[in-house]
Parts: structure tokens; C-alpha cells; sequence
């Protein structure tokens, strides 16, 4: 009796290290892209918090994989037709649940970014005042209550669309919007003070959302996306993603991040 | 009884409101499903323009990427090559085959990086390399110059001399540093070409990508800028390159490009047809919006609006065919219903009318309106009862016209008719409203003089009817003067009944005529 329950610890645990432990299968060059935005990935210096986390992941996996730099809708297009295996950061929702599988890594709230003179002191201000408009990133998807805004906006018609954070602060400041939605990581180096002297941060009153490895399950099976989220796992559980966080944020703010 | 009044009032006063009500609902109704067809319509436009937003910012994303995916190409090359081996980049590009499908690109070429120090050098080698004149333009001493050295393919405007130094252009500039930091592909803003020579010339831009030392470490900022030898570039025509875009554009969209954030006319690089001389279409558009795209780390806007054409192809068009039909519907059922209650009142009203137009014909003259002896029998009756029982008088006379019958005779009868309507008129003036004057047939006239008791005033009005009637007229331009003889009969003196009045009256009369005609005479008065 004892050693036929041995027997099946032992298998148990054989299985709970295989699946963990094992590396992924490397016999194909595989695909990952960057978005351009905030201290996640700057193309300008083609660094950022994604660029470590995707250089650790290819370094532990130990497989070849070409990177590329593209928009976030074509991202989340090619994710779903699996001509891309990964992409990084990303959040889920029930649509993307159906294409992608995640790996988690870090979790933050959304903040609405107004400018000073819009005169908004709450959410339900900038959606009453029908002369306000928002920048959104294309394709881009936030925590609950900012999505429901951003959906009541674009029924308005007063949603302007833009490939990348730049071009929204820059009409953020020019004021041909008003309001942005923002994370901790968005702020760029370049004009931050500018940006933060004639502007507001609102708060969304949602818990935190999780962010993760993107997986394309087109192109990854099931045990492959568990190979990878192991890695994942792996780099959270020694600490080296709170120490590729703590290259960008204060320690505190690290730790906020990546406990979650 | 005073609820059964009370529950007919509020009856009437429902069915009064039942045809504005049912307006009401019909309009309501029809404004409620217009607005809805009005709003379905906006948001399958709206969906629809969102499509075409979505495939337009797409379809310049490919086509970017496939001339950074071409110019890879080059850039590959230089991993396999010296930088300064001009003739494999020659032999590369003819090998390319650009055709239609890359139109867009005015020339292919490469930007050296020097230094200020190797400056002299640099100009040794491209004059030793077949360019003997070879110079650095513009002149002059600066930190670092970027001159072009080979543009491709060596035809036409591209044979002009190379040396042309990008980094003095701060737009250049811009996206070769771009470029050199991020390692990757970085397209400047809106720029004048150098082989465009003339003074106006179609927007355009470049595309840069960098040239690194081979086999050396690039993986930070410093490091690449350390390793920098040069860029490999294509240059551009806006509109050359909208042209070359895959796919098709929606009809109906008038689709404008501008350099950066900024839509004004300094930073236009194209804009399609429809559109004014601002990038602005030509017509208030129904949607319009701006996206401002991230394409080889630059920013472009795109700004996309609607035609006539548009609403017209993908609205539904039924917003005024539901108003129009709902409002002609609810008119129609209200009108209907008015109709259908109103009916019973309108029946009455017109059957009184009728009534009353018999009754009317029932108790008058037809050719002079004066009351017929029926109607006068019953005022006389009523006279008679009156006067009865107030001890009151009154007076019947009876009026004869002398010799009417020549008149008839002599003129025809529509004279003769005439002449009677006028005597009508003539002894209806002369009477007060309680008196009746009635016509008994022919020329024969009586009137009832009601409330008199004195007999002289009731001799003046039968003398004041005498002349009345004897007064000239103008018949058919005839000038007619009638006599008559005129009997007076008195009550009570002459009769206490009507029969006796009557025959009394017209005792009087015959005598007047016996008299030698023209005349008044009243029935007590003789013997």
C-alpha cells in the first residue's frame, strides 16, 4: 500500500517537474514583437521593460527568436492569425481569450490623463462634456470602467485614434484632445514635467489589471504555452522580473507592480 | 339623470379628443421609428467608416513596411559587402527590378557618416572613385557631415552629383538620428527631394535605415552610435506612394496626409480627390476623423472624411420615407377619425338645415318671400289670441293692385313678376317688425298690423301702404307706376275671428274697387 502511494507521489512529482522544468521545444525560429510605448519599449532607443523581459525569456528558452517592432493592432491581428508567436504586455478580455494565452508578469491600474484647463475633475466630467475629446491607442483595451468610457466616447464620436503614445501627447498638448488613458510606465522621459504641469490624473476606480507574455495559440499548442509560462513563472519567482522593474521605477513602485 | 348627463359630457368631450389624440400616437409613433431608422442609419455609416479608417491606416502601414522590408534588402547587402563597394549596391538595385508596384521610390542611395577629422579623406576617395569635381555640399565646417555618395538607379535626375550633405537639413536629421539609435527604419518629415531641382515640387520623404561595422557589438544607443558608418535610403513622392497603396479606397471618402500632428497646409502631404486646396473636404462631411499613425517612428495623420456619395451608398436613405409616410398615415387616421365621430353631429346638423329649409319653402311665397297664407293664418291666429286676451286691437289689410293683369299681358310675365317682388319690398319697408306682410296668391296682398288700437294710426299706415305701392318703378327700363285699393278691417270692431276679419277686410277692399279703384277704405267706417 505505502509504496503503491510512493509510487504515485513520485510520478505526480515527475509530472509537476516535467511540466515545469522543461524547456521549450526550439526546433523553429520563432516571432515576437515590440509596440512602441512608454518605458515598456522606446523604438528611439530600442530599450525598455519588454526589451529586458524578451531578451531574459529568449536567454532562459533558449531558442531563436526574431524581433520585430510593429503597430499594437497589427499585433494583436497577427497573435490571432498565428503568424506571431508572442508579443509582451498584453491584457486579456474575452476576445482575446479566444486566440491568445497569457503569462502574467506585472499588474497595474489605468489613469485618465486631462489637461488642466478642461476644467474635468471626475470621470462622469470628461464623458458629460460632449466639446471633450479622448486619445486612444488603436486596438488598445483597458480596465473595465475605461473601456465602458471609451466605447460611450467612440459612440459620440469623439475618440481620435492614434498608432502610438507620441502622437497623443503631442495632441494632447496642442490641445486637439483632452484626455488620454494612461499607465504608470507612459510617462515619455522627453517633456514629462511639460506634461505634467498642464495636466490632471484621474484615477479609474477598477482593481488592477494583469499584464503578460502574449501567446498565439494558432502557433503554440497548449503544452508550449505551459513551457513558456513556466519560464515566465520561473523569472518571477527569483526575483529577476521585480529587478528589470526596479531599472525603471522606484523599489516601492517595482514591488506594487510585480505583486500582485 | 344628472350622472347619465354627466357621463355624456365626458363621452363627447373623449370622442372631441379621440382624432387629436390619435395624431398624437401616429406622430409620436412616426417620430419615435424615424429617430431609430435615423440612428440605425448613423451607426451603420459610422461602422462603416470606421472600417474604412481602419483599412486605410492599414493599408499605409503595409505599404511602409514594404519598402522597409525592400530597403532591408539594401541594408543586407552592406552585411555581406564593403560600404564603399558601389558597384555591387548598382548591380543590387538593377537586380531589384523596381516596377510599378514601387513607384513611389525616386531613388534608392547611400548617406556616408564622416566626421569632421576624416572630412578630406572622404573627398580623396569619392574623387579618386570617378567624381572628380566631388564636393560637400553645402561648403563649410561643421562637427559631422552625412553627403550623399550613390543614388540608384544611376538614370535620369538620379545622375545629378552626390555630396548633397543631409545632416545640414534639420528634418533629415531628425530621422537619421532616429534611425542610428533605434538600429531600425525611420522616415523623416516632409522634405523637398534633392533631385527635385525645380522650385515647386511634390511633397515628399525619406526613409533611412543604418549601416553599422560589421561583426561589432550594437545592442545599446552608445554602441550604435559608436559603430555608425552610414544610412542606405529611399526617397519618396507622397503622392507616388499613395498611388502605389494596395487595395482600394472606399468611394465617397476624401482622405487627406499630413506631416505630424499637426493638419494645416505647411505640413499637407497629400490629399485625394474631393478635397479643397486646405486638405479640408470640399462639403460639410457627415464624419470626419483624424488618426494619427506611428509609421517607421514618425508620425503621420491621416485625415479621412465623408462625401454626398458615401451617405448616399452605405446610408439606408429610409429616415424620409418613414417621416414622410408616418405623417401622411397619421393625418389620414386622424382625419378618419374625425370623420367617424363627428358624423352623427354633422347628420343632425344638416337634416335641422334641411328642416328648416322646408319649413321655410313650407310657409313662404316662392317669388317674393313674403309668408304664404298658411304662415300668415297662424300669425293671425296667434294676433288673435293676443289680443284677446289683452283686450288689445289690431288691424288685417287687404291690398288689391289695379289692373295687374294688362301688366302681365302687355310686358310678360317676368315684368309682371318683377313688379310683384317690388311691391313686396316696398310694404315690407313701410311696416314694423312685428307686422307681417303676406301674398295670398296673384296680386293679392294682406298685412297684419299688430298691437294697434288707434284707428286714425292705423289708417296713416294703410294710406302709408297706398302711396308705398304707388310709387314709380323701373322694370326692364319700363317705368311702371302700380295703384291698388286697400281694405281695412279692425279688431274687435270688425270681427272677433278670423273668418269675419277676413271677410270684412276684403268687404272694404271690393268696395274701395267699387269706388272707382286707387283707394283706402276701412270696414267700420262705411255703412
Amino acid at each position: 500500500m505505502s509504496t503503491r502511494l510512493l509510487f504515485a507521489l513520485l510520478v505526480l512529482l515527475g509530472q509537476f517537474g516535467s511540466a515545469n522544468g522543461a524547456t521549450p521545444d526550439c526546433s523553429r525560429t520563432y516571432t515576437l514583437a515590440f509596440h512602441d510605448h512608454g518605458l515598456l519599449y522606446s523604438a528611439e532607443t530600442n530599450a525598455g521593460i519588454d526589451k529586458d523581459v524578451a531578451d531574459e525569456l529568449i536567454r532562459r528558452s533558449g531558442c531563436k527568436v526574431t524581433v520585430s517592432l510593429m503597430p499594437r493592432a497589427r499585433i494583436w491581428q497577427l497573435i490571432e492569425s498565428g503568424a506571431l508567436d508572442f508579443s509582451l504586455s498584453g491584457i486579456a478580455n474575452a476576445e482575446r481569450d479566444k486566440f491568445a494565452g497569457f503569462a502574467w508578469y506585472f499588474s497595474n491600474k489605468y489613469y485618465l490623463l486631462v489637461r488642466n484647463d478642461s476644467g474635468v475633475r471626475n470621470l462622469s466630467g470628461f464623458e458629460k462634456n460632449d466639446a471633450l475629446q479622448l486619445g486612444v491607442i488603436r486596438s488598445f483595451r483597458y480596465s473595465e470602467s475605461a473601456n465602458r468610457l471609451v466605447d460611450t466616447l467612440q459612440n459620440g464620436n469623439r475618440v481620435s485614434q492614434a498608432g502610438g503614445l507620441a502622437p497623443l501627447y503631442q495632441t494632447l498638448m496642442a490641445g486637439r484632445i483632452h484626455g488620454m488613458i494612461i499607465e504608470p510606465f507612459d510617462f515619455p522621459a522627453l517633456e514629462e514635467k511639460k506634461i505634467r504641469e498642464m495636466s490632471t490624473i484621474i484615477e479609474f476606480n477598477d482593481p488592477s489589471v494583469p499584464h503578460g507574455l502574449i501567446m498565439s495559440k494558432k502557433a503554440l499548442s497548449v503544452a508550449q504555452q505551459e513551457q513558456w509560462r513556466a519560464i515566465v513563472n520561473g523569472m518571477r519567482a527569483d526575483g529577476t522580473m521585480r529587478r528589470i522593474f526596479e531599472k525603471y521605477f522606484n523599489p516601492e513602485l517595482a514591488t506594487a507592480l510585480t505583486n500582485f | 339623470m344628472n350622472g347619465s348627463l354627466i357621463s355624456n359630457a365626458a363621452t363627447r368631450v373623449v370622442l372631441a379628443l379621440l382624432p387629436w389624440l390619435i395624431l398624437a400616437v401616429t406622430l409620436g409613433g412616426t417620430w419615435f421609428t424615424w429617430n431609430h431608422e435615423r440612428e440605425t442609419t448613423r451607426k451603420a455609416l459610422r461602422s462603416q467608416f470606421d472600417f474604412a479608417l481602419r483599412e486605410t491606416v492599414s493599408r499605409v502601414e503595409q505599404r511602409v513596411q514594404g519598402y522597409e522590408q525592400m530597403l532591408r534588402g539594401v541594408q543586407s547587402l552592406f552585411a555581406t559587402t564593403q560600404f564603399r563597394n558601389r558597384a555591387a549596391m548598382h548591380d543590387y538595385v538593377d537586380t531589384l527590378q523596381l516596377d510599378a508596384n514601387f513607384s513611389g521610390i525616386q531613388a534608392i542611395g547611400v548617406v556616408e557618416w564622416v566626421p569632421a577629422p576624416r572630412k578630406s579623406a572622404h573627398v580623396a576617395a569619392m574623387r579618386a572613385a570617378g567624381f572628380p569635381n566631388y564636393a560637400i555640399d553645402p561648403d563649410g565646417l561643421r562637427e559631422v557631415y552625412a553627403p550623399i555618395v550613390q543614388r540608384e538607379p544611376y538614370v535620369g535626375r538620379n545622375r545629378m552629383p552626390p555630396g548633397g550633405d543631409v545632416w545640414a537639413d534639420p528634418v533629415r536629421r531628425l530621422a537619421l538620428e532616429k534611425a542610428r539609435d533605434s538600429g531600425t527604419a525611420a522616415i523623416s518629415g516632409k522634405v523637398k527631394l534633392k533631385v527635385d531641382t525645380e522650385s515647386v515640387a511634390p511633397p515628399g520623404f525619406i526613409m533611412y535605415l543604418p549601416i553599422y561595422a560589421r561583426d561589432k557589438p550594437r545592442d545599446s544607443v552608445e554602441e550604435r552610435h559608436a559603430q555608425l558608418i552610414g544610412w542606405v535610403y529611399a526617397a519618396f513622392h507622397m503622392s507616388d506612394f499613395m498611388a502605389s497603396l494596395y487595395g482600394n479606397q472606399s468611394p465617397g471618402l476624401v482622405l487627406a496626409m499630413y506631416d505630424g500632428t499637426d493638419a494645416d497646409e505647411a505640413s499637407l502631404l497629400y490629399r485625394s480627390d474631393g478635397a479643397t486646396a486646405s486638405g479640408e473636404p470640399s462639403h460639410r462631411a457627415a464624419i470626419s476623423a483624424n488618426e494619427y499613425m506611428v509609421v517607421a517612428n514618425h508620425t503621420w495623420t491621416l485625415a479621412l472624411s465623408t462625401h454626398d456619395i458615401f451617405e448616399a451608398r452605405y446610408g439606408r436613405g429610409m429616415e424620409t420615407v418613414t417621416a414622410v409616410a408616418g405623417t401622411v398615415l397619421g393625418l389620414l387616421l386622424a382625419w378618419l377619425t374625425w370623420l367617424m365621430v363627428t358624423g352623427r353631429d354633422r347628420a343632425l346638423r344638416l337634416a335641422e338645415a334641411m328642416t328648416e329649409e322646408l319649413r321655410h319653402i313650407a310657409q313662404h311665397d316662392p317669388l317674393t318671400g313674403l309668408p304664404n297664407r298658411a304662415l300668415f293664418n297662424d300669425r293671425l291666429n296667434r294676433e288673435l289670441a293676443r289680443a284677446n286676451r289683452q283686450h288689445g286691437r289690431f288691424a288685417m289689410v287687404f291690398i288689391d293692385l289695379d289692373h295687374f293683369k294688362p301688366i302681365n299681358d302687355t310686358f310678360g310675365h317676368d315684368v309682371g313678376d318683377q313688379a310683384l317682388r317690388q311691391v313686396a319690398r316696398q310694404l315690407q319697408d313701410c311696416v314694423r317688425a312685428a307686422d307681417t306682410v303676406g301674398r295670398l296668391g296673384g296680386d293679392e296682398f294682406v298685412v297684419l298690423l299688430a298691437e294697434l288700437s288707434d284707428t286714425d294710426a292705423i289708417l296713416a299706415i294703410a294710406e302709408k301702404l297706398h302711396r308705398a305701392v304707388h310709387q314709380p318703378f323701373i322694370v326692364s327700363g319700363q317705368e311702371l307706376s302700380i295703384s291698388c285699393c286697400i281694405g281695412v278691417a279692425v279688431y274687435p270692431d270688425d270681427g272677433t275671428d278670423a273668418l269675419s276679419l277676413i271677410k270684412n277686410a276684403d268687404d272694404a277692399m271690393y268696395r274701395a274697387k267699387e269706388a272707382g279703384r286707387d283707394c283706402v277704405r276701412l270696414c267700420s267706417s262705411t255703412p
